[in-house]
C-alpha cells in the first residue's frame, strides 16, 4: 500500500516529460509526420534549458530557449522531411544518433566535462503548492507540490484537444496531415502546415526536456531522456494520435516508470517492468489491427 | 520509386557516364556528412584536415590498424545485410538491434552451458542457435504485418526495447555471472570463442563469415527466383500479387532472414569480441546498420564498402580519442548525418532513391485484397 501511495505521488513527475513530447508527437502525427526524433528534440531542450539558465540566471529564460530549440530542430527535420523529400523514420533516427553525437561531442570540447554539465548553484525550477488541495491526505502528495512545468502539461490536455477539433488551424493541420493533395486542392499550404506541426510538436518536446534538466534536477546528462521520446512515441500510438486516450497512455506509462524502482525491493525485476509500455503499444496496435481486418471481412461478406 | 534503383535502373546505367553519376550520388551523403562534421570541428575551434588526417590515420595506417577497421566493421556489415534484406522486399525493419540482442544472448548461452562440446560443435551450435533466437524473433512484426498489416515501423523498433530489456534481466538475475559487479553473464568456453586472425586485434573469422552472408545476399538477389520475388514484392506489391506471388510468405520470409542475419552479428560480437554477454553492449550496431543499408543502397557490394567506411570511422575515431581531444561522439555526429542525407533528395537533382512507404502502403493494400471474408 505504502509503495502504491509512494508510486502514485511520484507519477506527476516522472509523467510530465512523456505527456509533453507525446502531445507534440501527436499533434506532429495529426499532421501527416510520424516523429521518431523526439529523443532527439527532448535532448536538445534539456542540454539548451540548463545552459541558457546558468549563463544567464533566470531558469524561465532556460525554459523558453529550451522551446525554442525544440522547435527550431524540428523546423530543420521538417524541412529535411517535407522539402527535400527525405523519409521521416530515416531521417528521425538519423536525427538522434546526430544529437547524441553532437551534444555528447561539445561537453568535452567545449564545456570540458564529460556525459554530466553540472553548473554549480543552479537551482530547479520551484514547487508549487496547490492551496486546500495540498494537504489533502493522500490526493494531496498525488497532485500537489509538483513544478509549473507538470501543472502546465495536465493544461496542455485540453488545449491540444480544443486546438485541433474546435479551431480552424487544427481543422487545417488535420486536413493537411489526413491527405496532402486534397488539401492543397482546398487551398491551403499543406506542406506549411505539415512544417508547423513538427515545429509544435520540436517545440513540445523542448519543453519535456526542460523539465527533466531543471524541473526535476538542476544539471544535464547525455544519458537523461532514457528513451522517453521512444516512451512518448508510444503512447501517441497507443492513443490512436487523440489526446485524451493519449494523455491516459501518458499516464499509464509514467506509473509504471514512477513504480519500477519501487518494487525493485519486492524482488520484482526492474528491468522486465520498464519494458511493459513497448509491449503494450505492440499488443495494442495488433488489436486495433485485428479488429480492423475483422470488421471489413465482415463488410466484405455483407456485401456479397 | 524503388528501394533498390541500382538495379532498377540497370538498363539506363549501362553507359559510363550513367554509372559514374550514379556512383558519385552514392558517395554524396558520404562526402556531405564529412563536409558538416568538418564544420563542426572548426567551429568549436579544431584542425579540421589534421582530425580527419588523424583518423585515416588511425584506421589505415599498418596492418594493425586495418585489422581494427576490419574487426569494427564486422557487427555493421551484419546489421547492414539484415536491414538490407528487408529493405530489399519493402519490409520497414528497424528491429534489428533487438534481433542482435537476443541471437547475442543466444550465442553466450550455447558458449557458457555446454562447455565439454568440441570447438566446431560448440561454436556451430551458438551460432545456429543465434541465428533461430533471431529468425524468430523478428518473424512476430513480420507476420503482424503480413496477415493484419500492423505497421512494422512501430512494432519493430518498440521491440528492440523489450528485447533489450529482457536480455538485461537475463544477466542482472538468473544468468548473472558470479563474482562480477556488472550485469554480464558468465564467459563462454574457451572453444567457443572465434580465434583472431591478426593478434591483438579482435579481427576474427566473424569478419569472413559476414563476407560469406555478403555473398549469400547477392547470390539470393541476383541468381534465384526468391530474390526476383523479393525485389518485386519490393518495388510494386500490387503486381506482384498479380503476378500469383504470396505477399504474406515472401514478407514473413524476408523478417524471418533479415532476424537471422541479425542474431549472427549477435553472435559474433560474443564468440568474437566481448567473449559473454554484457548488458546493452551494442552502441547501436543495429541502427548503424540502416544507415550502413542506405548508403550501400541496399546491394550486397554496397553493404561490404559502407561497413568498411564505418568501421574505419569507429576504429579511427576510438584511437584518435586516445591520441587527441576529439571525442569519440564525432563517428555519431557523422553516422547520424550520412542516415539524414542518404534519405534526402537533393532538390530533385535526382530519382527519390530510397522511398518503401509508399510501396508498404500499396502491399498493404494488396494484402488486405487477397483478404476477404476470415
Amino acid at each position: 500500500m505504502e509503495i502504491l501511495l509512494n508510486s502514485l505521488a511520484a507519477t506527476a513527475t516522472v509523467t510530465t516529460p512523456i505527456l509533453l513530447a507525446a502531445m507534440g508527437g501527436l499533434i506532429n502525427r495529426q499532421g501527416g509526420i510520424v516523429n521518431i526524433g523526439l529523443e532527439a528534440k527532448m535532448l536538445a531542450g534539456a542540454f539548451v534549458a540548463v545552459l541558457v539558465a546558468w549563463q544567464t540566471g533566470n531558469l524561465w529564460l532556460g525554459v523558453i530557449a529550451a522551446v525554442a530549440a525544440g522547435a527550431l530542430v524540428g523546423l530543420a527535420f521538417s524541412l529535411v522531411v517535407t522539402r527535400l523529400g527525405a523519409n521521416e523514420i530515416i531521417a528521425g533516427l538519423g536525427l538522434n544518433v546526430l544529437m547524441i553525437g553532437l551534444i555528447g561531442y561539445l561537453l568535452p570540447v567545449v564545456f570540458d566535462v564529460r556525459g554530466t554539465l553540472r553548473p554549480p548553484g543552479l537551482p530547479r525550477l520551484p514547487k508549487l503548492e496547490l492551496p486546500l488541495i495540498h494537504d489533502i491526505p493522500v490526493l494531496g502528495p498525488i497532485v500537489s507540490g509538483k513544478d509549473p512545468l507538470t501543472y502546465l502539461s495536465w493544461l496542455s490536455v485540453p488545449l491540444v484537444a480544443w486546438f485541433l477539433y474546435r479551431t480552424v488551424w487544427g481543422l487545417r493541420l488535420r486536413a493537411s496531415g489526413t491527405d496532402l493533395e486534397a488539401a492543397r486542392a482546398a487551398g491551403l499550404n499543406a506542406l506549411g502546415w505539415r512544417d508547423a506541426s513538427t515545429v509544435i510538436a520540436g517545440a513540445f518536446a523542448g519543453l519535456a526536456g526542460a523539465q527533466l534538466s531543471i524541473g526535476i534536477v538542476a544539471l544535464f546528462a547525455v544519458g537523461m531522456t532514457a528513451g522517453r521520446g521512444f516512451i512518448a512515441l508510444a503512447a501517441f500510438y497507443f492513443g490512436s494520435a487523440r489526446p485524451w486516450p493519449t494523455a491516459g497512455a501518458a499516464l499509464l506509462f509514467g506509473f509504471f516508470t514512477a513504480a519500477q524502482a519501487r518494487v525493485q525491493g519486492l524482488g520484482v525485476p526492474v528491468q522486465l517492468v520498464q519494458v511493459i509500455p513497448y509491449l503494450a503499444v505492440v499488443v495494442v496496435l495488433t488489436l486495433i489491427a485485428v479488429r480492423r481486418s475483422r470488421r471489413r471481412g465482415q463488410e466484405a461478406w455483407a456485401a456479397t | 520509386m524503388s528501394v533498390h534503383a541500382g538495379r532498377a535502373g540497370a538498363g539506363t546505367m549501362l553507359d559510363a557516364r550513367g554509372a559514374a553519376a550514379s556512383i558519385g550520388w552514392a558517395l554524396a551523403p558520404f562526402l556531405v556528412a564529412l563536409l558538416a562534421g568538418a564544420l563542426v570541428l572548426v567551429v568549436t575551434g579544431r584542425d579540421a584536415v589534421a582530425t580527419y588526417q588523424l583518423l585515416a590515420e588511425q584506421a589505415f595506417g599498418g596492418g594493425t590498424a586495418i585489422a581494427n577497421t576490419l574487426a569494427q566493421a564486422t557487427p555493421v556489415l551484419f546489421t547492414g545485410l539484415a536491414t538490407a534484406f528487408a529493405f530489399r522486399a519493402g519490409v520497414f525493419n528497424v528491429g534489428v538491434e533487438g534481433a542482435l540482442y537476443l541471437g547475442a544472448f543466444g550465442a553466450a548461452w550455447v558458449g557458457f552451458s555446454f562447455i565439454g562440446l568440441p570447438s566446431p560443435l560448440l561454436i556451430g551450435s551458438a551460432l545456429l542457435l543465434a541465428a533461430l533466437v533471431g529468425a524468430a524473433w523478428s518473424f512476430i512484426p513480420g507476420f503482424l504485418r503480413a496477415r493484419w498489416q500492423v505497421d512494422e515501423v512501430v512494432t519493430t523498433l518498440m521491440l528492440n526495447f523489450v528485447a533489450i530489456g529482457f536480455t538485461s534481466y537475463l544477466v542482472n538475475g538468473p544468468f548473472l555471472a558470479v563474482g562480477t559487479a556488472n550485469s554480464m553473464s558468465p564467459l563462454v568456453a574457451p572453444a567457443a570463442r572465434l580465434a583472431s586472425l591478426a593478434p591483438p586485434s579482435q579481427f576474427s573469422i566473424g569478419f569472413l563469415l559476414a563476407l560469406a552472408v555478403a555473398a549469400a545476399f547477392w547470390f539470393v538477389f541476383s541468381r534465384t527466383t526468391l530474390g526476383y520475388e523479393l525485389n518485386l514484392v519490393g518495388s510494386s506489391p500490387r503486381f506482384a500479387a498479380t503476378a500469383g506471388i504470396s505477399l504474406l510468405r515472401v514478407v514473413v520470409l524476408a523478417m524471418i532472414v533479415s532476424g537471422l542475419i541479425a542474431g549472427l552479428a549477435g553472435a559474433v560480437q560474443v564468440l568474437g569480441v566481448n567473449g559473454r554477454f554484457i548488458d546493452h553492449f551494442s552502441p547501436g550496431f543495429g541502427f548503424t546498420g540502416i544507415a550502413v543499408a542506405l548508403l550501400g543502397r541496399n546491394t550486397a557490394v554496397g553493404c561490404v564498402l559502407a561497413a568498411l567506411f564505418f568501421g574505419a570511422l569507429s576504429n579511427g575515431s576510438a584511437m584518435m580519442q586516445l591520441f587527441s581531444d576529439i571525442p569519440l561522439d564525432l563517428v555519431n555526429v557523422l553516422s547520424g548525418l550520412v542516415m539524414i542525407l542518404a534519405v534526402v533528395n537533393f532538390a530533385g537533382l535526382r530519382p527519390r532513391r530510397f522511398a518503401p512507404l509508399p510501396a508498404v502502403a500499396e502491399a498493404d493494400e494488396a494484402l488486405r485484397d487477397r483478404g476477404g471474408p476470415a
